[in-house]
């Protein structure tokens, strides 16, 4: 697959700290890639470097296999969805869209059919004329979406964009993202800081920290193969201990739990019970005193194991994996 | 906001707020006099009105820098008195505060036209002559001549007098016009062709048209105060044709353009030529200023004192006005202003120097020549107002 | 009475006392004769015995100021010199304000109070500096003088160019200073968006920049448009011959002719040419002012 967009060695300093420190990164043409990472991790200063809002103090940027590094944001060919939408107020949302593109040179009838177009693909036909201010906040991240898309550039940026939709907006929004990108053959990049959705969404998760990118692979992958035990942390829910100075992971589904003993199993407490509408989660205190999380789906008889229980537990050898730190 | 009826509280504030104010902002009357105000306001406030027998307080409302510095307080050392002196910019202000009515002063400083006026609007006192023994020093040959604004000294006595002219930069208006130029002669600034030629180095004139006409009609050979609009109309005409030459139509700017040397030409009264004069020199860059009363004959202005209407302090004002009468008062405050009294017995106390200035005291042929400023009826001064925004607005 | 009542009726009270009631009294005055008596304009009211048994009123003075050009032509002019002043604020405030809401912010504070500073010295006393600079002997023509860029002095004092120059630099805070408030409330995400959707810089201005901060623009233009229109010292000290200005002129009808009538006519006509440019500043700010 052709990269569109490479990230070589970029860095950038914020005063001492560096926000962004060395990262290479290629994007390849068509996927949907999620930066993945807690507030601070730089992935933000990362998007704002390919849209040519910030200059980094190190490294090449690349479009299409050109040095675009010194381009300036209105002569690149990727646009960017601000996490406030940024919609212009003192505009309606037919100007908003019209607004990149009477940048290209777009006027008249040619214009219009692009703006209508743009309507039309995040489902806003009819409402060109309101003002953004007269917008739900559903609909003004749609117009922000449909400002972008309509210039079709090579890349979409898109920074938080689920952060100020309500919860039950998200999961329908990040479908119709998928869904619009598979249609349009634009290559998305998003910021988040929330795991499910990077995961819902992307083909392909970089997940940062402290300014690098720790690991780079398909959901799949960096669950099941974390690259080390800061990746297998911030994706959460699994059971990390130390043994002889390494760190061994185990998911938490992959431990079996039973009333009866088991043969190489360990015995138990459960310490709390926590429900979660497709499983049940149990903590289970081990006679060697730790605390182990196992996830019990509903249909294998979730609804057995009680607080204050004695119980046995097992895995698999092949389950526990040795993570570097 | 006015200082009215002060009592004892409200003069001390105001004492104490004018020598700290003196202070600190040496010789800023203008801050001071704002100052007086504003505490004389605040104490008024707190202080309940009460009228009690005449307090010893006079408050003075006079032009700034117009007495001799020891004036007032030989009169509060003679009489007890305690003097509020309150300064005025302009003549307009000091009518304008007084036809507002209750002023609040008990001595003021009009010029005749104003005096007229304040008699017709009935907002003086008549004197009380016996409380004024010294009223015999006045000159009957000058108050003669201010006659006009008020006769036999029923209002007012006669403080100082002096004429309206031409000021000049000797060498500047030398440059411009030769050494032969008229500056004895209205001709300097009335014949356009001299006009222009001075125009390089800037003419000045009067702001206002009650200052204009006069001399103007004389230098016609019309009668200064003519009741026929025609000759104003003609007066107005020959000012179209000069109009272009003159850089600025102002009452007081002359007094430091002429002293800096930016400008050759202005017409002032005496006093402020004086003024710019005297700065000239004390500046010592070579500037030399001169004041000429012109041959067609000149303005003749006055300036009185009298007593408002609702003076808190009649008896003070009048005791006031007595100490003014008095020749050796009133000479070394024509040593110190510079302009004429009318004081028939004043010589021994006047300089010498001061005495034999022809441009402060004019000799007899000139004295004959000027003629007093006077209030046309009300058509003929709404008339020349007019005729005259018309010349300074060029249309 | 509720104290939300009492707390709402200040405004109005205010008002009523320091603005309505004095307007009435100069609406009464304007309507009089002058006459040479305390105060000195005729009565208002026509009485008999003491009590009032009618109104007497004249127009004469609204008359006169139509009728005579001086006036008509003053209020021209003031408005003209008005006009241009404040588009020469404008134009000198915007790149100001601008420049300072895009500072640092530790260092915006420092540049507002540089702005505001000179108000802690006194007008006239600034003024006068300014007569100083520009005439004739003064620094600006004595410098070039000795540098031999001219030979004679230039005619920079008693001009117009010199109360343009007064007006600007007398009013600039006043335009700054609404203007930094509205730029310094400019998202800077908007500007990066319009940049992000190929907008060249200067575009982003005229786009974006200069459509948003209109309300500023035009706060700005009226807090110096007004009080120039009725502009006294600064013609009076700056200008020359040829400065016509109304705030003069109504110096004039009131001290010099003691006409009150006269000119609490001409003040509420001037009034009136004021409350003009208020009302489209009315009628343009919901249009302008969009934020929810």
């Amino acid at each position: 697959m052709n990269t569109v967009l490479r990230i070589a060695g970029v860095t950038k300093r914020f005063g001492a700290a560096a926000a962004v420190d060395g990262v290479t990164l290629d994007v390849r043409e068509n996927e949907f890639l999620a930066l993945l990472g807690a507030s601070g991790c730089g992935k933000t200063t990362l998007l704002r470097i390919m849209a040519g809002l910030e200059q980094p103090d190190a490294g090449q940027v690349f479009i299409d296999g050109k040095d675009v590094t010194a381009t300036p944001p209105y002569a690149r060919p990727v646009n960017m969805m601000f996490q406030s939408y940024a919609l212009f107020p003192h505009m309606t949302v037919a100007a908003n869209i019209a607004f990149g593109l009477k940048q290209d040179g777009l006027q008249g009838d040619a214009l219009a059919a692009r703006v209508k177009e743009a309507l039309g693909a995040v489902e806003l036909d009819g409402l060109g004329e309101r003002k953004p201010h007269q917008l739900s906040g559903g609909q003004r991240q749609r117009v922000a979406l449909a400002r972008c898309i309509a210039k079709r550039p090579r890349v979409l940026l898109l920074d938080e964009p689920m952060a100020a939709l309500d919860k039950h907006l998200r999961e329908r929004t990040q479908m119709e993202l998928k869904a619009l990108r598979a249609r349009l053959g634009i290559t998305f990049i998003v910021v988040t800081h929330d795991q499910d959705e990077a995961m819902a969404m992307a083909d392909r998760v970089a997940v940062m920290e402290a300014g690098r990118v720790l690991q780079i692979d398909t959901p799949l992958a960096l669950y099941e193969r974390p690259a080390n035990a800061r990746v297998a942390r911030f994706f959460g829910n699994i059971n990390l201990w130390t043994s002889s100075s390494k760190t061994m992971a185990l998911r938490p589904e992959r431990i079996r739990i039973s009333h009866a003993p088991l043969t190489d199993g360990v015995s138990g407490t459960i310490e709390n019970v926590v429900y979660l509408g497709t499983a049940t989660t149990c903590f289970v205190k081990t006679a060697a005193g730790q605390t182990l999380r196992v996830s019990v789906p509903h249909a294998e008889g979730a609804q057995a194991f009680n607080q204050g229980d004695a119980v046995h537990l097992s895995w698999p050898a092949s389950a526990v994996m040795e993570l570097p730190e | 906001m006015q200082l009215r009826r002060p009592l004892p509280i409200v003069a001390l504030a105001v004492k104490i707020g004018y020598e700290v104010m003196g202070f600190i902002v040496e010789g800023d009357t203008m801050i001071r006099r704002h100052f007086c105000l504003a505490v004389a306001a605040c104490a008024a406030l707190i202080s309940v009105s009460v009228h009690a027998a005449e307090e010893k307080v006079l408050n003075l409302y006079i032009w700034s820098d117009y007495l001799a510095p020891d004036t007032i307080a030989n009169f509060t050392k003679k009489t007890g008195i305690k003097v509020n002196v309150d300064v005025f910019d302009s003549s307009e202000t000091l009518e304008a505060k007084l036809l507002a009515g209750k002023s609040g002063y008990d001595v003021v400083v009009p010029n005749g036209p104003i005096l007229k006026r304040f008699i017709a609007a009935d907002v003086l006192r008549t004197l009380d002559k016996s409380k004024l023994p010294h009223l015999n020093t006045q000159d009957p040959a000058i108050t003669a001549r201010a006659a006009g604004a008020d006769a036999g000294n029923a209002h007012s006595i006669i403080y100082m007098w002096g004429t309206s002219g031409i000021g000049y930069n000797v060498a500047k208006v030398k440059a411009a016009l030769g050494k032969d130029a008229p500056v004895d002669s209205w001709k300097l600034i009335l014949d356009p062709a001299n006009a222009a030629k001075l125009s390089k180095c800037k003419l000045y004139v009067f702001d206002a048209a009650s200052d204009i006409f006069e001399f103007t009609l004389s230098y016609m050979g019309k009668d200064p105060h003519s009741t026929v609009a025609k000759d104003y109309e003609d007066a107005g005409a020959l000012w179209q044709k000069v109009r272009p030459s003159i850089t600025k139509f102002h009452n007081s700017e002359h007094i430091s353009a002429l002293a800096n040397g930016d400008i050759c030409v202005a017409t002032g009264y005496s006093g402020d030529i004086f003024q710019a004069r005297d700065r000239a020199e004390e500046a010592k860059k070579g500037v030399e200023i001169a004041y000429s009363i012109p041959q067609e004959g000149a303005v003749m202005w006055f300036d009185f004192m009298a007593i408002p209407k609702d003076a808190p302090h009649p008896d003070a004002a009048h005791a006031f006005l007595d100490y003014i009468l008095m020749p050796e008062v009133i000479g070394p405050i024509t040593n110190e202003v510079y302009y004429a009294n009318a004081n028939t017995k004043a010589k021994p106390f006047t300089e010498k120097e001061v005495l034999e200035d022809e441009t402060v005291y004019p000799g007899p042929d000139m004295m004959k020549k000027l003629f007093p400023e006077n209030t046309p009826a009300q058509d003929i001064e709404r008339l020349r107002t007019r005729i005259w925004n018309r010349v300074k607005s060029g249309n | 009475m509720t104290r939300r009542a009492a707390v709402l009726a200040l405004p109005w009270l205010w008002a009523a006392l320091f603005l309505l009631l004095p307007l009435a009294l100069v609406l009464k005055i304007s309507f009089a004769e002058a006459q040479v008596s305390v105060p000195p304009y005729s009565d208002f009211f026509e009485r008999l015995d003491g009590a009032i048994v009618g109104v007497k009123t004249t127009f004469a003075n609204y008359q006169l100021l139509f009728s005579d050009s001086l006036y008509v032509r003053a209020y021209f002019s003031s408005s003209w010199i008005a006009f241009v002043s404040t588009l020469l604020t404008l134009l000198l405030g915007y790149p100001m304000a601008y420049a300072i809401a895009r500072a640092p912010a530790q260092r915006r504070n420092l540049l507002l109070v540089l702005i505001i500073l000179p108000f802690w010295t006194s007008f006239l006393v600034r003024i006068y500096a300014w007569m100083g600079l520009l005439r004739p002997t003064g620094i600006i023509n004595t410098a070039l003088q000795s540098l031999g860029m001219i030979d004679a002095p230039l005619q920079l004092l008693n001009t117009s160019g010199a109360v343009y120059l007064g007006i600007v630099y007398a009013y600039l805070p006043f335009m700054v200073l609404p203007l930094y408030a509205r730029l310094e409330k400019l998202d800077g995400a908007l500007l990066e968006a319009a940049a992000d959707l190929g907008a060249k810089p200067w575009q982003v201005f005229l786009h974006v920049t200069l459509p948003l901060s209109l309300p500023g623009v035009l706060a700005g233009c009226l807090l110096v448009f007004i009080p120039a229109v009725g502009e006294f010292v600064i013609p009076d000290l700056l200008g020359g011959a040829d400065t016509l200005m109304i705030g003069k002129v109504l110096w004039a009808e009131f001290f010099s002719n003691r006409d009150w009538p006269m000119s609490a006519a001409v003040t509420m006509v001037l009034l009136v040419v004021l409350v003009a440019p208020i009302m489209l500043f009315q009628a343009l700010q919901p249009r302008t002012d969009q934020r929810p």
